[in-house]
């Protein structure tokens, strides 16, 4: 796994107007800049600071984050499942890294 | 409990005394106006008291409306687990559109904010997070209508995970 190595979870099977839960994790080491190395380097802050979820053409949540976000950052939230459409999140970090993701929301046949 | 509470009355007591001498620092005026103990979550320090004026201004932080779910004891403070749920409606006309977390004293207390629309359906955000050391943490939303409900949690940590 590499630095903005991202997955995002849906659930297998979604009917139109479903609320469904998303499980997104990002790999990042979310440095705070308080820790030194075994060398006694210091280690710089780096860290994700702006996460944005879009559903079809619609911005549907903005997270604003800091180091204090554990390492290799979850999140999970909810969505109404009311269009069949890309579910895409970007993670943007302290140093203009910018990690992107998506799922298909797509409706199982009844 | 009753230790706790003669203790929180002995400091009661002490800062009633200080209060009469005049030498107050602003944690100790906030106290004073609040009229509340230092140890309740509802009496931020100084930090977090700038953070929340500058977030919800003068409007009223009342308790209700959401629940915060942490562990009582985090024995490694580089992973704590929160989760944050709310029975109020996200509907276009009232929604909640702002989810704060703050760590009294962790170096950054302010340590995520989540913006929300009607899209969402409902308030229910899980995620990890770092804590330095023991301290009140409030999750606290504004809804569209611009209320303010706030939830605390007192989280005992082990293992500083802040560095």
């Amino acid at each position: 796994m590499t630095i903005g190595d991202a997955r995002i979870r849906i659930p297998d099977r979604i009917a139109r107007g479903d609320l469904i839960t998303v499980n997104a994790i990002v790999v990042h080491p979310m440095d705070t800049g308080f820790f030194r190395t075994a060398e006694g380097q210091p280690i710089p802050a780096y860290f994700i600071r702006d996460v944005v979820v879009t559903y079809g053409d619609e911005r549907v949540a903005r997270f604003e984050w800091t180091s204090g976000v554990s390492k290799d950052p979850i999140v999970s939230f909810t969505l109404v499942a009311d269009k069949e459409a890309p579910l895409a999140m970007v993670w943007t970090d302290s140093k203009g890294g910018v990690y992107r993701q998506s799922v298909t929301v797509a409706f199982t046949a009844a | 409990m009753a230790t706790r509470r003669s203790f929180l009355k002995s400091v009661a007591l002490a800062g009633a005394g200080i209060l009469g001498s005049g030498a107050l620092s602003s944690s100790e005026r906030l106290w004073a106006v609040t009229g509340r103990d230092p140890g309740d979550p509802e009496v931020p320090n100084e930090e977090v008291a700038r953070i929340l004026k500058s977030l919800f201004g003068d409007r009223p932080i009342r308790r209700g409306h959401l629940s915060l779910d942490m562990p009582a004891v985090a024995e490694d403070g580089r992973i704590v687990p929160v989760i944050i749920e709310s029975p109020l409606p996200m509907k276009p006309d009232n929604y909640v559109k702002a989810v704060h977390l703050i760590v009294d004293h962790n170096p950054d207390p302010h340590l995520a904010a989540y913006h929300l629309t009607p899209a969402i359906g409902s308030v229910a955000i899980q995620t990890r997070i770092k804590m330095k050391r023991t301290t009140w943490v409030r999750a606290i939303l504004e809804t569209s209508t611009g209320d303010v409900w706030a939830e605390y949690a007192h989280v005992n940590v082990s293992l500083n995970g802040c560095g």
